[in-house]
């Protein structure tokens, strides 16, 4: 074995990695990852007392030497650990949870060129170290800082692939729309990175329609899955593909529009909601249960013609935003644990030149 | 877990009740907040999906145990 295999199979044996190979990091690797921001070593990115851990400058930075980052991909994993902290889940305890979440990164404005973060084509697959590495640092500083380590305090049922990485970036090229940034106040030139605590990723396969409508509603379906249901609502960040959101816009459609009708779509019927057991909601977890649970209360509806009841609070549940190649009719819902009507926590990204 | 453990360093007698399918996981915890030989009672999994029948069940198995626990003697 050589000295870098010996360095390699020294950070499995100490349990820091995430089954795949770690980088090694020394002191060097360290101070040039740490010469991108201006942020002190010691700084509290995020802190999770209740398990007495926290994750700082320092502890993120020597996690991203060992996910693979490059020094000038640091500024982009700080501003994720504040959006990270901004969001709220992940330092409530998400993480530990059966559910099994992980945490897509939403990346927008020219730091995608600069870095190579991937928008287009593979964009949740593999083959670009900044989506890769970028997503990947989140995850072992989870496992390594916070001490989240699978079958302990990680106690994820099944998880989800995109624990291992969920980074993509925002295709503005392509969208006929403004940025997610943009909308959130930024100007186009400014680069941010959002946070969004997600469960699964679906597939949306629409290559067959040109009418606006008929993709919505195609889009609607998956929304109100009643899979999905744990509580009350879902949330959802609809990742609509280039010739989705060109169809939608050419038909008139803005984003907003988008939600508006998704939201107005997610309609689920009493009785379906009734054969999967979660016709009711406990008035103590807030979770769905079956009407006969001692602790439910059937939720009233929005429309008191017909019971049942929408999947999602109001329009700003859905979040959307265009990504992926211009070769077909692909899109994707990412189910989210929110945001349920905040603000998403679009975090401008703050680096410092190389030395 | 972390609750039944920082009511107890309050003076306040607490047990806290798991499942079996978390015992791995409140031992981390339990390793976590200093206290490795914290005692809880680990019952059967799993809890969420049983009526109020199930439930009375498990209530009346784990009470001798969470008694002896808090140290109540009959």
């Amino acid at each position: 074995m050589n000295d870098t295999q010996r360095a390699i199979e020294h950070c499995y044996a100490q349990g820091w990695t995430d089954g795949l190979p770690v980088v090694p990091c020394d002191e060097e690797a360290l101070a040039a990852v740490l010469a991108r921001v201006d942020r002190d070593p010691g700084e509290v990115l995020l802190a999770m007392p209740q398990i007495n851990r926290a994750v700082t400058v320092r502890l993120a930075a020597i996690n991203a030497v060992m996910a693979g980052c490059l020094p000038e991909y640091f500024p982009v994993v700080v501003a994720a650990w504040d959006s990270l902290d901004q969001e709220g889940y992940p330092r409530k305890g998400i993480w530990q949870s059966t559910t099994g979440t992980a945490s897509l990164l939403l990346v927008n404005g020219p730091v995608r060129r600069e870095l190579g973060v991937n928008s287009a084509g593979n964009l949740f697959g593999p083959g670009f170290r900044a989506n890769a590495t970028i997503g990947r640092a989140v995850r072992l500083t989870a496992i390594n800082a916070l001490g989240l380590e699978p079958h302990e305090l990680d106690q994820a049922t099944q998880g989800t692939p995109a624990k291992y990485t969920a980074c993509i970036g925002e295709n503005e090229e392509e969208s006929p729309w403004t940025p997610l940034h943009v909308d959130c106040g930024l100007a186009p030139e400014v680069s941010a990175v959002t946070a969004l605590t997600m469960r699964s990723t679906v597939h949306i396969e629409a290559r067959h329609t040109n009418v606006a409508e008929q993709l919505v509603a195609d889009v609607a379906g998956t929304l109100r899955r009643t899979g999905a249901l744990l509580h009350r609502t879902v949330s959802a960040c609809v990742v609509l593909c280039p010739e989705h959101a060109h169809l939608l816009a050419d038909a008139g459609w803005s984003k907003r529009d988008v939600a508006v009708a998704l939201h107005e779509q997610s309609f689920v019927p009493r009785e379906e909601l009734d054969r999967a057991g979660k016709g009711a909601v406990s008035q103590k977890s807030h979770w769905r249960v079956a009407r006969d649970h001692p602790d439910a209360v059937v939720d009233p509806g929005p429309d008191p013609a017909r019971d049942g009841i929408r999947t999602m609070t109001s329009p700003d549940a859905v979040l959307v935003v265009v990504a992926g190649a211009s070769n077909s009719g692909v899109s994707a819902v990412v189910e989210t644990f929110g945001p349920r009507g905040d603000r998403p926590p679009v975090t401008r990204i703050a680096g410092v030149a190389a030395p | 877990m972390a609750d039944g453990i920082l009511l107890e360093r309050q003076g306040v007698p607490a047990v806290s009740i798991c499942t079996d399918a978390f015992g791995i996981t409140g031992e981390a915890m339990a390793r976590t907040y200093g206290f490795p030989g914290f005692q809880w009672v680990s019952i059967p999994h799993p809890v969420a999906s049983l009526d109020a029948e199930g439930i009375r069940q498990r209530v009346e198995e784990m009470l001798p145990r969470v008694l002896d626990l808090l140290g109540v003697e009959e």
